[in-house]
């Protein structure tokens, strides 16, 4: 069998090494890399078991595994383990989407070219590692990966606020994986696995009195859900997001947050499902307090980009809350909503990117009526706020609705809560575009003009895939069920 | 029994002393010339680390063996009191000697050729280096501290040989005192455990005190020797020597103290404290501290812990404050020993092993960030950390490798560093209880010293060179205000030594980890 997955690292490291060393040329480097990306993940979606139509059989592991010894001695053996499941296969999927969509947006990116593409594609490299990795060193390695470059990111090409916020952004996500490092190396140690193997740590976990699991579930829990964020640790985001290049923060949302999803999904809930029952009231708490506070705080922004991403902090405890219910139905939910969010999330930070370079200003009430100015800019901005309120045919619908579906499963009539969170949203962006796009012109300069076609191509793409995905959930839905998941009681 | 049999295994010690003895009849003879003297240094504790990679089993040097595999991990019958034993853990560690040895030799061969003291710089690096090869044999607490005596006196001399530099001369003396001071207190700690136990061969002791027990008066003792090589391995509350004697020394000579020298105290606490202390615990089944009269395991175990963290925790605090590059270096090194006294305290053989790969990380790192301390003085930059605003943009190949260097230190992923510190924690948390702290706390201080590296290099490649002193004319602004010409190819082939190893072993360390893995485990089954 072809090692498919060795082959997409392969041409992401080259790609990434390719792009430093480029110079002028690099964001052709940057795009040849996401187009090989793209295509090679197309292929291994595609030829994905758990496919429908494929052969039809469910899988009965991780797909595409590939395994070589890397550290071996007596007491711990590492490996250079990979593979993919229905989960990471999205998510890897959504990597891929992103990453093509920020080198087209940033096409024309002065500030030292071939640092900036590099480092995007550093973090498409280390993101897909943390998506395949089936090793608790390899996981951890490609975790820090993602790290270091989105610091860069935000310190070198930022807003007027950058250093504090990457610094912010730095200290926030190295405490919390340090922690996530211990949790993982006790993991190993407690549950009397020698290998950091997954599936190794996975059967050896199974003999873990619920004590012990509750007390190894509680340090992985802190070290994701800082990457979530999850309310109370969410306040590097806001920061990091606005003070981001318009493709830093379109990867620190597309893709960054969802590594806090993954990782708890995979690694502390498939793992340690004891523990995990026995936390859950913590988790409910800690998603209905994000999914409150960050629509709140989404509410009473002025600034489009800081709207945004509070909306994000409501959007992703969403998915914390269909985690933590803890039956499949909350899983495919969670899967798709982190797709739904990533996309959409993406369109909106370009959007506000766009609307910033176009007018100036992301000031909401300073500016109005702009849809004859930037058609194009609108259009787009229409779409991406359609697909968050969760319109029907865009790709946020069938996620949420199955979300909803699978809390009133769950939790019975504690579904009206974010239910109401999500009709206040969507009032929110109503009002916003009614603001923004519609209405007397406010605060147009002479000489605006329509987005540059990039920008516009890179969120075409992103309204493609909305729509697309929108109308055929069942593409992403099918491969997801079919994937081994492990370790939900009662499914 | 002829000589040359007697001799053989002693052949890595032998060509060190004829190098050293070489060099100073050279120098008698008139031979002044720093390249000629100089050759001598890498290429003698070269071949020798050439013989101590055969003796260790490295496979394609089989015919290079000079030690019968029968004669390495033996437990010598304890009536024959030998002053020596062959350990494979003690072979790893003058292989590691000899590494810190060769790669100052090399990068000291660039030095300007006009300096004086060739000959007393080179001889006195492979007398040092004799003696240390010396400890990772002994197996008796006089030829141990003898030992110890014969690099730690070449070492106050190379520290103020240059005779000019008042810095150096006064850091050499303040060195000296010190050193002088620290070795009373071993060979009293020495005497003393000769009154508990009537022998100061360790194996002996071993088995005495497996008998009778722990008297105060080997209490006594272990506490002495244990603070005398404190000053050694510069483990805090005796570290405050260590930042004054790395900054005023010439900084070659820094990278062979802090890389090299430093490390005998290691080995030495290894061989004195895991062999008769810990082995009761590591050999004694579920229960360690069962069966000897009066355990000092835990209390010593306790108040060795408490110095890692200690070490770890005041290098770090410290090092984040400096200003001066060699003092922030230094303070990072008494820091890094705090780690390698984890892996003495859990006594385990992964953890072992941990602090040996750790040495061996640190050999590389703090060597090659010293040899660039100086070749980066040879430029004509200042001490301060702030001298070095934009050397990323002038001398990227330099810079990178000393980032590497940093980033190892940081423990950043990819480098020996990380590999260290992933094996020694790792370790820890395997040893369980009261070990787990230690690997949490170990975690939380590299977490700290992030901190200051990052600044370092945000400094070099983010920070915009300094103006120049003078009002420059339009021609002087281009060229960078660095003294013109290279650093050196032998210093600088050092260098990129050092980066591409770190770098080597930071992706695929198995072949290095598995022997010291099972060097660690002969040494902890047999004991010292």
């Amino acid at each position: 069998m072809l090692p498919l997955l060795s082959l997409i690292l392969a041409t992401l490291l080259f790609g990434t090494v390719a792009t430093f060393l480029a110079g002028a040329k690099a964001r052709w480097a940057a795009l040849g890399t996401s187009v090989a990306f793209l295509a090679e993940v197309g292929f291994l979606f595609l030829s994905y078991p758990g496919w429908p139509g494929y052969n039809g059989a469910l899988v009965p592991g991780f797909s595409d595994q590939e395994s070589y010894a890397w550290i071996h001695l007596s007491w711990m053996q590492v490996n250079y383990t990979v593979g993919v499941d229905g989960i990471s296969l999205v998510l890897i999927l959504l990597t891929a989407i992103l990453q093509l969509a920020t080198v087209v947006y940033s096409w024309t990116e002065a500030k030292r070219p071939a640092a900036y593409f590099g480092l995007v594609t550093l973090t498409c490299l280390g993101s897909f590692g943390v998506f395949v990795a089936l090793d608790v060193l390899l996981f951890f390695l490609f975790w820090e990966a993602v790290l270091v470059p989105m610091f860069f990111l935000i310190g070198f090409w930022g807003g007027p606020r950058r250093r504090y916020a990457a610094l912010k952004f730095f200290v926030y996500t190295h405490v919390a994986s340090i922690v996530m490092l211990v949790g993982l190396l006790a993991l190993v140690f407690y549950s009397g696995s020698t290998s950091f193997d997954f599936a190794s740590i996975y059967a050896a976990a199974r003999g873990l009195s619920p004590v012990v699991q509750v007390f190894l579930f509680l340090p992985l829990l802190f070290g994701f859900a800082v990457k979530f964020p999850v309310v109370p640790f969410h306040t590097w985001l806001p920061d990091a997001h606005v003070e981001a290049p318009t493709g830093g923060s379109v990867l620190l949302a597309g893709i960054l947050l969802k590594l806090g999803g993954y990782g708890l999904i995979r690694w502390a809930v498939e793992v340690l499902p004891i523990g995990f029952s026995h936390v859950r009231p913590i988790i409910f708490f800690l998603a209905f307090l994000s999914i409150l506070w960050g629509s709140v705080l989404a509410l009473s922004q002025r600034d489009l980009k800081r709207m945004v991403a509070y909306s994000s902090i409501n959007h992703m405890g969403i998915v914390l809350l269909a985690i933590g219910l803890g039956s499949s139905l909350g899983l495919l939910a969670a899967v798709l909503l982190m797709f739904a969010h990533g996309i959409v999330s993406a369109l909106l930070f370009m959007s506000a990117g766009s609307v910033h370079h176009t007018f100036g200003t992301r000031d909401i009430p300073a500016v109005g009526g702009i849809t004859p100015t930037t058609p194009t800019l609108s259009t787009m901005m229409m779409a991406g706020s359609l697909a968050s309120l969760g319109l029907p045919a865009l790709i946020s619908f069938p996620a949420e609705f199955i979300a909803l579906l699978a809390t009133w499963d769950g939790l019975g009539y504690l579904v009206l809560l974010p239910l109401a969170v999500l009709v206040v949203t969507a009032a929110f962006y109503l009002w916003m575009m009614q603001r923004m796009l519609f209405g007397p012109a406010r605060g147009i300069p002479a000489d605006a003009h329509d987005i540059p076609s990039h920008e516009g191509l890179a969120m075409g793409l992103l309204v493609a895939m909305a729509v697309l995905f929108g109308i055929l959930p069942g593409l992403l839905v099918n491969v997801i069920a079919n994937s081994p998941v492990k370790g939900f009681p009662g499914t | 029994m002829d000589l040359l049999s007697v001799a053989a295994p002693f052949t890595p010690e032998l060509i060190l002393l004829a190098a050293a003895l070489l060099v100073f009849l050279l120098d008698v003879l008139g031979v002044r010339r720093l390249e000629a003297l100089g050759a001598i240094g890498p290429a003698a504790t070269g071949l020798a680390f050439v013989l101590v990679l055969a003796d260790l089993g490295f496979s394609p040097l089989a015919g290079l063996r000079t030690l019968g595999a029968g004669s390495i991990d033996q437990v010598p019958d304890v009536g024959s009191a030998t002053l020596y034993a062959f350990s494979s853990l003690g072979l790893v560690f003058q292989a590691l000697f000899l590494v810190a040895a060769f790669l100052v030799s090399l990068a000291s061969l660039s030095r300007p050729s006009r300096e004086r003291g060739a000959a007393i710089f080179f001889g006195l690096l492979l007398l040092a280096t004799l003696g240390m090869l010396l400890v990772a044999i002994a197996s008796d607490l006089i030829f141990l501290l003898l030992a110890i005596e014969l690099t730690s006196i070449s070492t106050y001399i190379l520290v103020g040989y240059t005779r000019r530099d008042t810095r150096s001369l006064e850091a050499a003396m303040k060195f000296y005192i010190i050193g002088a001071l620290s070795s009373t207190l071993s060979f009293f700690g020495a005497s003393l455990l000769f009154g508990a136990y009537g022998s100061t061969n360790l194996f002996a002791i071993r088995a005495v005190a497996g008998s009778v027990g722990y008297p105060v008066l080997a209490l006594l003792g272990y506490g002495f020797l244990l603070a005398g090589l404190a000053f050694k391995t510069t483990l805090v509350p005796f570290h405050a020597w260590a930042v004054d004697v790395y900054d005023g020394a010439p900084s070659d000579v820094s990278a062979f103290l802090a890389g090299g020298s430093k490390k005998i105290g290691v080995f030495a606490l290894f061989l004195v404290f895991i062999g008769p202390v810990l082995f009761v615990r590591v050999g004694g089944g579920s229960n360690p501290f069962v069966g000897a009269p009066f355990d000092i395991g835990p209390v010593m175990q306790v108040t060795l812990a408490a110095v890692a963290i200690l070490t770890m925790t005041v290098g770090n605090i410290l090092a984040l404050l400096q200003r001066e590059m060699k003092r922030m270096l230094a303070y990072s090194s008494i820091s890094q020993a705090g780690y390698m006294l984890i892996g003495i305290t859990i006594g385990t053989s992964p953890a072992l092993a941990g602090a040996t790969l750790q040495v061996l990380a640190h050999v590389l790192m703090k060597g090659g960030a010293f040899l660039v301390v100086a070749a980066v003085a040879g430029l004509g930059v200042g001490p301060l950390i702030d001298d070095w605003r934009g050397l990323g943009s002038r001398r990227p190949a330099l810079s990178v490798a000393f980032a590497l260097m940093l980033l190892s230190l940081a423990g950043v992923p990819l480098t020996i560093g990380f590999v260290s510190k992933f094996v020694l924690f790792s370790a820890a948390v395997q040893a369980e209880g009261f070990f787990v702290w230690l690997a949490i706390a170990g975690l939380l201080n590299s977490a700290l010293s992030v901190f200051y590296y990052a600044r370092v290099l945000k400094t070099v490649f983010f920070d915009p060179a300094p103006p120049l002193p003078s009002a420059p004319t339009i021609a002087d602004a281009a060229t960078p205000p660095l003294r013109a010409g290279g650093i050196g190819y032998a210093r600088a082939a050092a260098i990129g030594i050092i980066a591409v190893v770190i770098v080597g072993l930071g992706i695929y360390p198995q072949p290095v980890l598995g022997a010291i893995q099972s060097a660690a485990a002969h040494f902890v089954n047999v004991g010292a």
